[in-house]
């Protein structure tokens, strides 16, 4: 069972040499820096490795948490230092998308025959599907806007951006999964035909 | 130029001042690309809400745990010292070599000092009273106190211990 306390009680009681409050917090946050982990790694064990990483990091520099940030932001600035200097250390090759042009433009949103047709599968299936098509960057700033209940200027403090190039990079990650998401169901439409 | 899905976008995320607001609100109503779109956009965000967080092994939380204890257990010894216990030892010497003196320099007879050639000082030394001497008295105290230090030091790691635990 999940502690009730605050991030901060719990920052605080770890502090004063409470390990089981820090144990909390872990289970709290374990899900999205997790999932956050995921999107840079790809494999199971690597975000498993990258999310322990950034939790013994953020242990050991909890004492300079000063609190102006939520902890939440301040934890994921560290997920996402410790996955690209994972990835660049891994030297994971990811397809650039950063061309327009390599995407498939789709003129019309699947017809609701093409959804019909897979039906038997979820939406959040090849939702999750098309993220991980996505550049890490991309997937990233999708999960912290929509899951980790982070607002732009959270999100670029805790990738060291301005908040305006979230906006756009937001706006693009959008449309580029978006489109992932329509070429996925409209793949698996044609394949069921 | 924003484009209109840039524009919807932005609505939906409620990065609109409340005049853009009202223009956007009144041209959904109006114009039929415009509303289209936003129900598209609408439902896609709906969508994106509903992405699922990955669950890590269920072991996680203890490994992030045991990998924590595992780097304090390996701090050095010379790292975990408490430093008030450093800080009070030095004092205690301190004052202890400071007391020493003062009784030193209290028992010197200062008064062969203005003798012209008689180097012989008399110095007081305390009687010698086997069991209840001052030095005897003062070596007593000196050990119960060191005896106190080790004991408190004790005390304290094990708390310490017992706090990792």
């Amino acid at each position: 069972m999940q502690s009730k306390l605050s991030d901060t009680e719990l920052i605080e009681q770890t502090l004063a040499g409470n390990q089981a409050a820090y144990a909390d917090l872990v289970k709290r946050h374990q899900r999205f820096v997790f999932t956050l982990a995921m999107r840079f790694a790809k494999s199971r064990e690597d975000a498993e490795e990258i999310a322990q990483d950034c939790f013994i990091k953020a242990y050991r520099s909890l004492a300079s948490f000063q609190g102006q940030a939520k902890f939440s932001t301040w934890l994921y600035s560290i997920v996402y230092t410790t996955a690209m200097t994972f990835l660049r250390k891994k030297r994971v090759a990811t397809d650039s998308i950063d061309d327009e042009n390599t995407f498939i433009q789709l003129e019309n949103r699947p017809s609701g025959n093409d959804i019909n047709n897979v039906e038997n599968k979820s939406r959040s299936f090849y939702l999750n599907q098309a993220i991980g098509q996505l550049l890490p960057d991309d997937a990233a700033i999708i999960t912290m806007f929509y899951k980790g209940e982070q607002s732009l200027e959270e999100i670029a403090q805790a990738l060291g951006m301005e908040a305006n190039t979230v906006k756009v990079k937001l706006f693009r990650a959008r449309q580029r999964l978006k489109e992932k998401l329509e070429r996925n169901l409209k793949h698996e439409a044609k394949e069921l035909i | 130029m924003n484009s209109i899905e840039e524009i919807l976008w932005n609505y939906i995320d409620g990065n609109c001042t409340p005049e853009e607001q009202n223009i956007i609100k009144r041209l959904i109503a109006e114009d039929e690309a415009y509303r289209l779109k936003y129900q598209e956009l609408l439902s896609l965000d709906k969508e994106f809400s509903a992405i699922e967080l990955d669950e890590p092994s269920m072991a996680f939380t203890y490994n992030v745990m045991e990998a924590i204890r595992t780097e304090n257990a390996m701090v050095p010894l010379k790292a975990r010292i408490n430093k008030k216990i450093i800080i009070g030892i030095t004092i205690f010497f301190a004052v202890t070599l400071v007391a020493m003196l003062v009784m030193v320099f209290a028992n010197v007879n200062w008064s062969a000092v203005s003798a012209p050639v008689n180097l012989t000082y008399s110095i007081k030394m305390p009687s010698i009273d086997p069991g209840k001497t001052k030095i005897a008295v003062e070596g007593f105290v000196f050990f119960d106190v060191i005896l106190a230090l080790y004991l408190l030091d004790g005390y304290l790691r094990k708390k310490a211990s017992a706090r990792q635990a």
